[in-house]
Order: structure tokens, then sequence, then C-alpha cells
């Protein structure tokens, strides 16, 4: 958190006195922090929350007391800058706790219903039913990848333990028998897994993602990219979409109030909303060509945001670009990022019809075209968080458009680059979808097959597991 | 009646380590020395209020501000906002002026 390490630096760095101040609720975070860094700050805490209070209730904040003392919180903070550090203020032990691969393989014999409450009550599963994670159905999953085992495919770091989880292809293999995967998907999650990112982020945010996989292994595996591709009807998005969560559990981020902090939530991420791109029916390029793979490489892409919204009926009153842009008032246009996921009919009509020769063509379209009111930008908490301080910094436009009077329209999509264009959907009715995510990262999916991919594969069958 | 599963269940969870690979580093003790100096009072002192980011911060230390010119008006403050990402400490331009024109800061607020 930014004010424990801002008020470490100037303290260690800079000989600067601080009184750094956070709200209780993050108590037990700052309380880690502390213990993990081993330098005593002198944390303040007011109540919760500050964002949103008008100024009668923080001069309340100030002279009142402190949630975790009870001492007034102005007098704290005068004592924090003044009062010379005793042994006594601190009785927290600050040395980090010694821990070198601790796991137990093997979980003790039970029976099934004891054994999938043990799974929900640490915190393993989504609270639905899991497959159990035999040794036999964990070897069969592993027929999904030629790769070791042991190979570690991914390293996570806790923030608030200061610990690394080294994750294997075994225990990714685990968590696919969990979501109820097959052997034939086990390549795509192994590919989620290497990029490391969690599909609930921590943050108080309601943070969600997008998973999206294009290249010839999204037939071959039968992934829905069609009619209802984000409904839950098809075994390879619903298997691998939970997965990629089941994952983020193993990794700690559900732990509550250690790196979870929603305060929402956000129902996204059961699935994660994982889907195929629809290249061939498609008008344009797919989006991993656009990323630099070859158009013959299977790829696993992610999208990360908070909010969709969708078109419902269709354009037949407004144009699909300035029904976009209707849409996009909704979002908070920070970074100038969205995905924007077209139906092949509405995807096939900006091409034919409007002109929009290339996705990036559009995306510049929109670039120039959404605008709306400085303050209505400014004034979004997400936007002045995250983009006030290249602001202040001098970045433009962002310094510019913080001088503009309140009324003045800007266009805050200035990237169009960051503007992503995925084609998705059964084409029975031109519809489409807006959302607030921007594109995280790429990973390539054939490294993590059973068998190589040969050059002429043209049977549907590539790099899949052999017959049993 | 309930049976036992006849097959071994594999455990989910990672390999735990407090470090990477190779990183023998002793832990950290604990150590006061890491503070800085304590003023004696902050009467005729500068004091930074740096608002780190977070949504209300500048709100608060609006208030901060207030109360210090009402009740300790022997004490100078100063607003600054943090430059760069809210969840980094990636400035250095605010430090270097505090480090230069000031005597102590108060930071807020997380959360």
């Amino acid at each position: 958190m930014a004010v424990a390490t801002c008020s470490r630096t100037l303290e260690q760095e800079y000989g600067i006195p601080t009184a750094p101040v956070s709200t209780y609720e993050f108590a037990g975070f700052m309380s880690d922090d502390l213990k993990f860094h081993g330098v005593p700050l002198r944390v303040i805490y007011t109540p919760h929350p500050v964002a949103g209070m008008p100024p009668a209730v923080l001069r309340n904040y100030i002279e009142g007391k402190d949630p975790a003392t009870q001492r007034v919180v102005v007098e704290e903070i005068i004592e924090a800058l003044t009062k010379p550090v005793s042994d006594e203020e601190f009785t927290g032990d600050f040395a980090p706790v010694s821990r070198t691969g601790v796991r137990q393989p093997l979980l003790e014999s039970d029976t099934e219903d004891n054994l999938q409450r043990l799974f929900y009550e640490r915190g393993w599963t989504d609270g639905l039913p899991i497959i159990l994670p035999t040794e036999e159905r964990v070897a069969e999953m592993l027929t999904g990848t030629n790769r070791a085992p042991d190979e570690v495919v991914a390293e996570i770091y806790l923030h608030d333990s200061q610990e690394y989880l080294k994750f294997t292809v075994e225990m990714v293999a685990i968590v696919a028998v969990m979501a109820g995967a097959q052997p034939e998907h086990l390549p795509v999650i192994l590919a989620v897994a290497s990029t490391g990112l969690p599909s609930i982020p921590g943050s108080t945010t309601p943070f969600a993602c997008m998973l999206m996989v294009n290249g010839p292994i999204r037939n071959e595996i039968e992934m829905n990219s069609g009619i209802g591709a984000f409904s839950p009807r098809t075994l390879a998005n619903s298997a691998i979409g939970r997965a990629w969560t089941l994952l983020t559990m193993q990794w700690g981020y559900f732990r509550l109030k250690k790196q979870f902090w929603s305060s929402q939530g956000n129902p996204i991420g059961y699935g994660n909303m994982c889907v195929a791109e629809n290249e061939e029916r498609s008008v344009w390029e797919p989006f991993h060509v656009q990323k630099g793979f070859r158009a013959d490489e299977s790829v696993v892409s992610i999208f990360r945001g908070w909010s969709f919204v969708n078109n419902v009926v269709g354009s037949s009153v407004r144009s699909v670009g300035e029904d976009t842009c209707v849409l996009l008032g909704a979002l908070s246009g920070v970074y100038s990022a969205a995905t924007l996921i077209f139906d092949p009919l509405v995807a096939k009509h900006l091409k034919e019809n409007d002109g929009f020769r290339t996705k990036l063509d559009f995306a510049r379209w929109i670039s120039q075209n959404f605008k709306v009111p400085a303050a209505q930008f400014w004034g979004t908490d997400l936007v002045h968080m995250l983009m006030a301080p290249m602001a202040e910094q001098g970045i433009e436009p962002y310094a510019s458009w913080k001088k503009l009077p309140p009324e003045t329209l800007i266009a805050p999509y200035d990237k169009p680059e960051n503007i992503n264009i995925v084609v998705v959907g059964g084409e029975t009715s031109p519809m489409w979808k807006v959302a607030d995510f921007a594109y995280a990262a790429s990973a390539p999916v054939d490294k993590w097959r059973a068998r190589p991919v040969s050059d002429g594969c043209v049977d549907g069958t590539c790099g899949l597991p052999d017959e049993p | 009646m309930a049976t036992l599963l006849r097959s071994a269940v594999l455990n989910p969870e990672a390999y735990r380590t407090v470090r990477s690979a190779g990183d023998n580093a002793p832990a950290k003790a604990r150590s006061f020395s890491t503070l800085a100096p304590r003023l004696d009072s902050l009467n005729g002192k500068t004091v930074y209020l740096v608002d780190t980011g977070f949504g209300g911060s500048g709100k608060f230390l609006d208030q901060v501000q207030a109360w210090f010119a009402e009740h300790m008006p022997s004490v100078t403050t100063v607003r600054r906002k943090k430059t760069g990402n809210i969840f980094r400490d990636d400035t250095k331009e605010v430090w270097n002026e505090i480090k230069e024109k000031g005597q102590a800061a108060i930071l807020g607020v997380a959360g």
C-alpha cells in the first residue's frame, strides 16, 4: 500500500519523520505490512470510509478517536512526528517466518462428502462441488501435456506474507480436474497459469476478467465461439474459465482481507467470460494475429476490467458507432482501455456497410468520436485516482485536460490501440458488448500440448492426447 | 453409509517459501533505528500533507490543514499530491521537496 511504502521511504532514505494515516478497515493489512518489512511505522487509523465523506465528518474523524487505540487522531498524528520511538511501543514480531517448500502432497483418506467439505472449508473451491483430484484422475489429466509434472509453471508472490508460491504442472492438473476439465483442455489452462495473473486481483474494486482463446485448439477442444458463447452451456468454456478462478484460489488471492478485498465482488469470476474468438465468421484479422502470433498458433488472451454493457436489440435507429459511444458513456475510460465484443453480423456490417476495413479502423473512429465533458471524465473516482497523478506530472494530454473548463468536451479514448475488438457470437442477432476491459496478456498454448503440433495438421486433432 | 474414497486425493496447494530459491539473505531483524529521528515539537516547523491518491484523501487533508491553522498556527502546512502510480512509491520530486523545505510529513489516507 502506497501510504506505508512511501512513509518507509521518507523515514529511511530522506530522514523525514512521518505520520501515515489509514482507515481502520485496513488495519490488518497494515499490521502485516509493518511486520514483514520490519519497520515500526506509527500508523494512525481513522474510521472507514474516508471516500465520499463530507467535511464535517472528516473533521470529526480528525478530532475523534482512532478506532484501534481509542486515542484522539490528531494527537496521535502530532505524537507520531514528535515522540521518540520506544521499545514498549511496538510489541509485534518483526522477523518474517522462515518457511521452505511446505506442502503435504496427499490428503488424509476420507469419505467423498467429507473431502468435498474439506476442500470448501480450506478455501480451495468456489462453493460448488468439485471433481475430487484423485491420483488416477490427475494422472489422466497429465496425459494432456508433454511437460514434466514437476515443472514450475508460475511463481506467485504474496505481498502480505512475503511468500512465494511455486505452482507446478501437476498442481495445475490437480486444479483442472477439480474444475471438471478434460485432458485436452489442460494446455489452455497451463497457458493461463503461465501468465501468473489472477482472475480476481487483490482490490476493493469488483475486478473481472475475460479469457479468450484463438487458433486451432479452439475447435479441437470444442470451445464455443458461436451461439451463447458467454452462456453456461459448453464444457470447455466453463471448465477452463472455472479452472482459472480455482487456480487463483490456490494462489492465495481469496484470503479475506489478506488479498481479497472486493466489497461487492463480481459474478464474472465464476467463469471469467471464457470464450473463443469466432475466427471463421469474422471479417477481420483474429485477435492473436493482431498481437503478433501466427494464425495457426493457439493462444490464450486475458482482458481485465470491471464492467460490460450489452447492446440488446441491434442498431436500426442509431449506427453501431453511435450506439457504441452511448454504451461507452457508462464506463470510465480509464487508460483509454475498452474491449468491444461484436457478433460476426456486426463486424460484417461495420466492414461491408460502414467501411471499417480493420478492427483498428473502427477503434480510431471511436477514439475520435466518443466525447465527454471534462468534468464527467475527471469526476469518476477511478479516473481521478489513476490518471490525475499523470496530469500532475505534466503528461499530455491529461495535463491539458485537467485545466479545461468543466463543460469542454474531450475524447478520453486517446489511444485507439488500447481499444480491443474481438468477434464472438452465433449470428442470431447483430448485437455486441462494450467492456472497460484492458488487454493484459497473451500466452502461447502449443508448447503445453501433449504432442507437438505439425505444420501440416489439418484434421482437427493437432497436439491432442492419444486415445486411451 | 458413507465409505472411504478408495483413491488417494491430491492436495491442490502450492509449495510455499518465504523467499525465492537461492535467496539465502538473513531475515530482517526488528530495528527501531530504521525510523527517522523525531522532532522536538512542531512549533515553527513545516509539515507536508501528502495526498497519496485514494478517494477522499484530499478532502481529509483539507481538514487536517484547517485544524493546524486553527489550533497550531505556528505550524506551516504544505499540501502536495503524490505523483505517479497510487499503488507504488515511484515519485522523487515530492520527497526531494520535503527533504529540502520541510521537517515532517503526514501521508494519507490508505483505504
